[in-house]
């Protein structure tokens, strides 16, 4: 597997997650209404839209952050009418958040552990021995994570506390911290959001990486157009809480509906 | 100078994660310990043990078990002095009930009665947050002392509602309890009790458990979503706590005051442990230690500088000092460094490394 | 069994059987809900307006009634020595703008919290420190003594105590609804960032806000004292209004009142009619209780607004 020209394979692989007539409302705002979409297993799979239009309260769907009043989401062939953060997340779901969510209060590298929580066998009593089991748990994690972290190449702020790390490491601090899960399906929640050029193309690269040695699957909302038709397979895209095209790159480029939403031109 | 790391490498990751990777660190532990063990009881007096370093040992041991549930869980208790009790009086129904049962034995099970009754007040944490919670916990604070006082199967119907610890030796022979024992035995006692659960408490918070409680703390919504459990974590927390809290209850009665009355447990208890770990750092060890440090010795010196300045303040004045001075020294250390005295330590080491040069 | 039932039924058969005197104890109740209400009121000021829970607001009661106190016994004519604690408490509301919440302007809750922590040590000690710290009984010539209304009775003083909380409670809602510095103080609730960039002056808004919860916490020193006495224990009316506030809402002005209503209440009847089967001192802790449970099912209390969540 290298690089986007596989893109038609990966476009007709077998779907990973299928949302179906998803609707979400909070009080009298729809947030959601009727959105269905699936997304294949290995694909890079890109949803985007005006602000607003309910990208990420898709995404909070499907990890299970918010219940959808109507709707179905099927995840690797089981399907339900509301996701349990819990089970998404041991079922291999994960994710970055738009306003990152890391644990402030700890370094970089317990951050990244934390992620590797669901694969840890150990209990209060061995971790209070640090004997045994929960030694060999603990390096075991330890040296996953340092792959980690080196893929990502910031060892060198491994014991930085991640309060005081600028803007563009955190999202990376925090993308680690989902691949330390070992994901199978990865929601990245405007990973290039506030970055540079420079930082836009190491992110890039990172998420392409991820894809192509890992064979994750990945979800993103982004707002960088360029980045957007470089990178994904196909696009959804929703305005208003609703989807209006669903498509490669190019289909989705030169459609008339998500033009005019873009551009503000406004539909009843 | 002295306290460099350069030359120390670590060639594993085993020898990374160790409690105290650097060399000069060790040897200041193992120090410490030497004085702990031999210097102080051979030096120090019975005024110095029993109302010094014996309350001290004991105060930690709380700050150390509150600072586990409020410092890295994150969830606010004003419980402590119930809890405490709940050791105590645990410990007490247990030893008397059973003569023949070690004492070490009795206080741990204690510990056990305390984290169960942590563990029942800690369930409404899911639902409630914050200071919210602290509401829980003044409830089962008011609700425990009363209970104390009020059922008086818990004094086996004393009279005056005050429990005496009964005698209890370790080793056979070596008493630390009641009235035969000595000074030093109640110390040594105190102090292998507390250091074994301090390093039980370091080694927690160095793994999963203590990751799992530092998300929650940090943010619990984010932690759910990567798959913590929030309301077995905190409830894990309150057990955990509790236990340390009610062992160090149990400490209290048998070890250092002999005899206790519900009283000694109650808000302002809770508030002043509340208080150490303010003042020593939240989410850290060695800040239970030194906030506990600050409590016990700050009454000693106002007590006894004044004279030396050469001027006398009645006693009512130092307990009224001692409030405006904890009060001043809360907002100070919240607005200066909210991690408390640890993390001034930590300065302080940061500094040394480049001692004696500027930066 | 016999404890069972002397729980579960017998007190409903005492209340059943003795109407007037039930009357009565909730009356008590009611009445003594307004003294916890008017302390209530200091902290729903202080939490709408700059979102912190003021822990010391019991302590500004004792601190209040202590320097009104601590003048009259050394002479001072009632009138100024109410004028110049009023004076102290909006100094004491400067300093602790100045001190405290300026320099922790960003900081969680829960350190505004531990703040609050702090400065009620520290008004403790001053407190006791400048008055000493015995009882001090506190006269202001307000009526007391029993009264029998259609064959309850009632005590003259709780009628003046809810008198005063109803002038209060409605003077602080029309203040907050229809005035342009209420509006403010709102708006500074709701969101401080916000609120700074409409320009409305965060530090000004807080002195406000503190000076005038030290009004009410004198007010609510005044009936405390007048009848308890002015000592210590005050300081726990701080721990008292929680519950309050956890059944009232945080934020609510009519909160604070129902909820001190509903807590006075449940003390009393709790008291007199399960005490005795339960040993007494059933008031330690059933308002406690009783906050647990409203934290369990409806945590925002009867006023509140519901509180979403949003990552």
């Amino acid at each position: 597997m290298s690089n986007r020209s596989d893109a038609s394979a990966r476009a007709s692989g077998a779907v990973l997650l299928e949302v179906e007539a998803i609707s979400l409302a909070f009080g009298g705002i729809n947030a959601l209404s009727d959105v269905s979409f699936d997304v294949k297993r290995g694909e890079i799979r890109a949803i985007i839209g005006p602000n607003g239009a309910g990208k990420s309260s898709m995404l909070n769907c499907i990890n299970g952050f918010y219940r959808p009043q109507s709707g179905t989401i099927t995840y690797k062939g089981k399907a339900v009418h509301r996701m349990r953060p819990h089970d998404a997340a041991k079922n291999g779901i994960a994710r970055t958040f738009q306003n990152i969510a890391l644990f402030r209060g700890m370094t970089t590298l317990d951050n990244i552990m934390t992620g590797r929580l669901l694969k840890t066998r150990s209990n209060v009593f061995y971790d209070a021995l640090y004997l045994g089991p929960a030694r060999r748990e603990e390096l075991k994690h330890r040296e996953f994570v340092e792959h980690v972290i080196d893929f990502l190449e910031i060892q060198a702020i491994r014991k930085t506390p991640v309060g005081r790390l600028p803007y563009g490491l955190q999202k990376r601090v925090e993308l680690g911290r989902a691949l330390a899960a070992e994901p199978d399906l990865l929601l990245l929640d405007e990973p290039m959001a506030g970055m540079n050029v420079e930082e836009k193309e190491d992110m890039s690269r990172f998420i392409l990486d991820v894809n192509d040695e890992f064979g994750t699957t990945i979800a993103l909302i982004e707002h960088d157009m360029g980045v957007v038709m470089d990178i994904s397979d196909r696009i959804v895209v929703l305005d208003y809480g609703r989807k209006i095209a669903d498509g490669t790159p190019d289909a989705v480029r030169t459609d008339r509906a998500v033009i005019d939403a873009y551009l503000g031109v406004s539909h009843g | 100078m002295l306290y460099r790391e350069a030359g120390q490498f670590k060639t594993s990751y085993a020898a990374d994660q160790a409690i105290l990777p650097i060399l000069q660190d060790r040897i200041g532990l193992a120090l410490i310990l030497l004085v702990a063990y031999v210097v102080v009881p051979l030096v120090g007096n019975e005024y110095w043990l029993s109302t010094i370093m014996v309350p001290f040992l004991v105060y930690a041991l709380a700050a150390l078990g509150l600072n586990l549930l409020t410092g890295y869980a994150g969830q606010l208790s004003l419980g402590t002095g119930g809890f405490m009790a709940t050791g105590a009086f645990s410990a007490y129904k247990i030893a008397t009930a059973f003569p023949q049962l070690n004492i070490v034995i009795v206080i741990l099970l204690a510990g056990l009665v305390a984290a169960a009754v942590g563990l029942l007040f800690g369930i409404p944490s899911l639902r409630i947050k914050g200071f919210y919670l602290a509401v829980a916990t003044l409830a089962a604070q008011f609700f425990l002392i009363w209970l104390f006082n009020k059922v008086p199967w818990f004094t086996n119907d004393s009279a005056s509602g005050v429990i005496s610890a009964p005698p209890r030796a370790v080793f056979g022979h070596v008493f630390v309890t009641g009235a035969e024992a000595n000074p030093q035995g109640k110390y040594l006692f105190a102090l292998t009790i507390v250091a074994l659960m301090a390093l039980a408490a370091k080694n927690m918070v160095r793994t999963s458990t203590g990751r799992a409680w530092m998300a929650i703390r940090d943010m619990d919504i984010a932690a759910e979503i990567i798959g913590i459990r929030p309301l077995s974590t905190k409830l894990l927390a309150f057990a955990v706590s509790s236990f340390y809290v009610g062992v160090a209850g149990a400490l209290w009665a048998f070890v250092y005051t002999g005899a206790v009355e519900p009283l000694a447990f109650d808000i302002d208890r809770s508030f002043q442990i509340l208080f150490m770990i303010i003042i020593g750092g939240l989410g850290s060890i060695l800040g239970s230690f030194l906030g506990a440090a600050f409590i016990v010795f700050l009454p000693i010196f106002l007590n006894n500088a004044p004279p030396y300045l050469g001027f006398q303040i009645a006693v009512s004045t130092v307990t009224e000092l001692q409030l405006i001075i904890f009060g001043v020294l809360i907002v100070f250390f919240l607005i200066v460094e909210p991690n408390g005295l640890a993390r001034l330590w930590q300065i302080g080491k940061e500094k040394l490394r480049l001692w004696p040069f500027p930066y | 069994m016999g404890f069972l039932y002397s729980i579960l039924i017998d007190p409903f058969v005492q209340i059943a059987q003795q109407p007037a005197f039930f009357l009565e104890v909730v009356i008590g109740g009611l009445l003594a809900g307004v003294m916890y209400s008017l302390v209530a009121l200091g902290f729903v000021l202080i939490f709408k307006a700059s979102g912190v829970f003021n822990f010391a607001q019991g302590t500004m009661v004792l601190f209040a009634a202590l320097t009104l106190v601590g003048q009259m016994e050394a002479g001072v004519p009632v009138w100024i020595a109410l004028i110049t604690t009023a004076i102290v408490m909006v100094i004491l509301a400067f300093g602790v703008e100045r001190l405290v919440l300026r320099p922790l302007v960003n900081q969680a809750p829960i350190i505004l919290f531990m703040a609050t922590l702090g400065i009620s040590y520290f008004l403790e000690g001053l407190g006791q420190l400048l008055w000493g710290g015995d009882v001090h009984t506190l006269s202001l010539g307000i009526p007391s003594g029993p009264l029998i209304v259609r064959g309850v009775l009632i005590n003259k003083f709780d009628l003046v105590a809810a008198a005063v909380a109803g002038v209060l409670v409605t003077s602080l809602a029309l203040f907050f609804q229809k005035t342009a510095t209420g509006r403010a103080l709102r708006a500074v609730a709701d969101d401080h960032q916000a609120a700074l960039s409409v320009g409305i002056p965060l530090k000004h808004i807080w002195v406000i806000v503190w000076a005038v919860a030290g009004l009410v916490a004198l007010v609510a020193g005044i009936m405390w004292g007048s009848n308890l006495g002015v000592q210590f224990s005050l300081v726990f009316l701080a721990l008292k209004a929680l519950p309050v506030l956890i059944l009232g809402g945080f934020e609510s002005v009519p909160g604070a009142i129902v909820g001190g209503l509903i807590v006075g209440v449940a003390e009393k009847v709790g008291e007199v009619f399960w005490g005795p089967a339960l040993g007494g001192g059933i008031e330690d802790w059933i308002a406690y209780v009783l906050a647990l449970v409203f934290l369990l099912f409806r945590p925002q209390g009867l006023f509140g607004e519901r509180i979403i969540e949003r990552v």
